[in-house]
């Protein structure tokens, strides 16, 4: 075999109509595996963001619902010990109410009278004071349009 | 033939991009046309939803952080018309449960309201039972047959917040009620209504499911802490009821207040209501000013008067506690004659004897010889006929007629100096007499301790409206008035403990004229003297075992004011000022 026809041959396969179809299923497959990947890394990007969001949702009816249980056992215990029943179990017990003349009182050094400072000053954590990130709730668009327009805003 | 299929290609190609042109460009038209931006506005009228949330109520407790009035959750029970299967199994099973009606029931299952999906078969059902029916629809769902659903299917619950009272009826017309509108009625509740209930917030919330909303900050709303001393409470209201069954009262009001800062430490009346069945409230009350007669009933308080009148005519100069004047048993004022308690003349009297007697002819003397100018000035300052800005509802200024006024006769200078035709609260007449008690300072009464919000407690400082007497006048008149207490042996002395104090026995109008037989009976005091630390009020309507209140106020004083100094561990006279000598 000489040179001239391996070169023919080279020419030919290099010019061959289905190399030339390979090409170019090859560079659509790559644009639709691309696509593909895109599509996927968005949704799963979504989807973890929509979990997230429920996720919160979910906890904060908890707190909701533990606060309100808090509140009827509260108000359960405040009822075990209303001054009618106090005052039915004391006497069950065998106490009875002391009069003026019975009581003592003695002079306690450093002792100082209890004032009515029933609740502390310290804030609560309030069940509204949740702030959600913005990861949490904006979609890979929204992120690559904040992302563009910081960028822009940057260079500006 | 090549040729031919590629021609074919290309026309087969060119109609499909056509195809696809004529689509592209329909959408871009049904995108951009008319109907479209009215779905786009539909749509978007979907897309979020606004809603509300709702504060917590705030919550209520005494001044030793006793729960009066909280939240507890309780059920809504409905049926879900579509899903319901078994309408007379779920009739069945909530008549069961909760006692109510089985035939109603079903009815409203089979037979509801046009368009509705849902009905509502029971509510404000307490969680435990509640609870104890979704169990048994757990249970039927379980042994449903597979594939089955089970025969309760339908039935929902839904929990929402009520008001609760853990002391039934105690300080009921102190704290009032909130009815199943949200709406307060009487005492705080009503006063201070908005604070409790706090801002609801409004949101938009996104119905895609997609978008995590950020759930609005709705503080609670604000908690109270009151004045009150449940125990203390409890206490005058035992005694006012006991007072009732031994006097054979109508009704009756006992106040404790702290004379220093007008904090109120109880205010029991009769009638009262358990507020967690305020429904109630029509069988019990025939009108409003019932509900708490301490701030909303004026009547005409009788001699408890007198030390107002006392008070300023020695504070005008009028008279000196050993002013003597001799007492006929009657004067002529205003064409009209003024008599004693006993139509009985007294003799020489000083003014310790005057209020040792409460002596009407005294009185009409002081007031006549003061004049009507210094007379209603001074009981213009003690408060007389104003409200006190008591911060409970539905407070009533009652009445002082003064001169000018249409229905002012000069006879009222005489008998308003000995409390008939003037009409005051309890309230009032405590606002005046803590001038005396408190060094000549009025004080403002006030059921409200502190106001908590954010975690964070605001104290609500003292009030004071004004000076009417010095404070010399004070001292001097409490000074009296514990003589004349200790003088005639009065049922009002406590034993260890020095007060002050005054009876009053009004007669009722009736039918426009004063009636011998039915009185009001009343007593004011504080105590210790030397440094008032509590005064009461004790009025009861109508006694019957005695019309006098020497006989029936004054001893009831003397009982709560016992359960006061144990309650409010103020150690007996000489103790205590020997601890202070220490």
């Amino acid at each position: 075999m000489n040179i001239q026809n391996v070169t023919h041959l080279v020419h030919a396969y290099k010019i061959a109509p289905w190399r030339v179809n390979r090409q170019l299923v090859g560079t659509a497959l790559l644009a639709v595996v691309a696509l593909a990947m895109v599509a996927t890394l968005y949704l799963d990007v979504t989807s973890q963001a929509a979990i997230a969001g429920r996720e919160i949702q979910d906890l904060t009816a908890s707190i909701t619902i533990n606060q309100q249980v808090s509140g009827d056992l509260q108000t359960q215990l405040a009822t075990l010990t209303s001054a009618s029943v106090m005052k039915q179990r004391a006497l069950e017990l065998g106490f009875r109410p002391m009069e003026s003349g019975q009581a003592e009182y003695l002079v306690v050094a450093g002792y100082s009278v209890i004032e009515p400072e029933i609740l502390s000053s310290v804030p609560l954590p309030q069940l509204s004071a949740l702030s959600i990130p913005p990861e949490y709730n904006e979609s890979l668009l929204d992120w690559v349009d904040e992302r563009i327009s910081s960028s822009s805003r940057g260079m500006q | 033939m090549r040729q031919q299929y590629a021609r074919r290609t290309q026309a087969l190609t060119f109609a499909m991009g056509l195809a696809a042109l004529a689509i592209i460009v329909q959408m871009t038209r049904i995108q951009n046309s008319v109907e479209a931006a009215t779905f786009r506005q539909q749509a978007s009228n979907y897309a979020y939803e606004l809603r509300t949330f709702y504060p917590e109520r705030g919550e209520i407790y005494d001044r030793n952080g006793h729960l009066l009035a909280g939240n507890k959750s309780v059920f809504e029970i409905g049926v879900d018309l579509k899903n319901a299967k078994d309408p007379e199994a779920i009739a069945a099973a909530v008549s069961v449960e909760l006692g109510v009606d089985y035939a109603q029931v079903l009815d409203v299952i089979q037979n509801p309201p046009e368009g509705l999906s849902y009905v509502v078969v029971a509510d404000y059902v307490e969680a435990q039972k509640a609870i104890h029916l979704q169990e048994l629809k757990k249970k039927v769902q379980e042994h449903a047959p597979e594939g089955m659903l089970g025969e309760l299917t339908g039935l929902e619950f839904k929990s929402h917040p009520q008001r609760s009272y853990p002391e039934n009826s105690l300080a009921s017309n102190i704290i009032g009620f909130l009815n199943r509108q949200g709406l307060g009625y009487f005492g705080i509740e009503e006063k201070y209504d908005t604070l409790l209930a706090g801002n609801p917030v409004q949101v938009l919330i996104p119905t895609d499911p997609n978008k995590a909303f950020e759930i609005p900050r709705v503080p609670d709303g604000t908690t109270l802490v009151l004045t009150i001393n449940r125990d203390l409470q409890a206490a005058a209201e035992q005694i006012l009821d006991e007072a009732l069954v031994t006097y054979e009262a109508q009704s009756g009001t006992i106040v404790v207040m702290d004379p220093r800062n007008g904090e109120l430490l109880a205010m029991a009346v009769t009638p009262r209501m358990d507020l967690n069945q305020f429904w109630n409230y029509d069988v019990i009350y025939h009108n409003a000013t019932e509900y708490n007669p301490a701030v909303s009933m004026p009547y005409e308080p009788g001699s408890v008067v007198k030390i107002l009148t006392m008070a300023a005519a020695l504070d005008s100069g009028a008279v000196v506690p050993n002013t003597t004047y001799l007492d006929t048993g009657s004067i002529l004022v205003g064409g009209a004659t003024i008599q004693n308690w006993n139509q009985e003349p007294w003799g020489v009297q000083d003014m310790i004897g005057c209020l040792q007697h409460s002596l009407n002819v005294c009185m009409a003397t002081l007031s006549t010889q003061m004049g009507a100018g210094t007379f209603y000035s001074y009981m213009n300052n003690f408060g007389l006929g104003h409200l006190t800005g008591v911060d409970l509802a539905g407070e009533s200024a009652g009445r002082l007629k003064i001169p000018g006024d249409s229905d002012w006769y000069p006879v009222d200078l005489g008998t308003n100096a000995f409390g008939q035709g003037v009409s005051a609260t309890p309230i009032q007449i405590m606002m005046a007499a803590s001038s005396i008690a408190n060094k000549g300072r009025i004080v403002t009464p006030h059921a409200l301790y502190a106001m908590v919000r954010d975690g964070r407690q605001y104290d609500v400082p003292a009030q004071f409206a004004g000076t009417p007497i010095s404070e010399q006048t004070a001292q001097t008149l409490s000074e009296m008035l514990a003589i004349s207490l200790e003088s005639e042996g009065s049922l009002a002395l406590v034993p260890g403990y020095r007060v002050a104090g005054k009876t009053g026995t009004a007669q009722i109008p009736v039918d426009g004229f004063y009636d011998n037989t039915q009185t009001n009976a009343s007593f004011i005091g504080w105590g210790p003297v030397d440094a008032p630390q509590f005064m009461i009020y004790v009025w009861l309507e109508r006694p019957v075992t005695s019309i006098w209140g020497s006989e029936t106020a004054a001893p009831v004083f003397a009982q709560i004011a016992e359960q006061t100094v144990i309650l409010l561990d103020i150690p007996p006279d000489n103790i205590r000022q020997q601890l202070v000598a220490k």
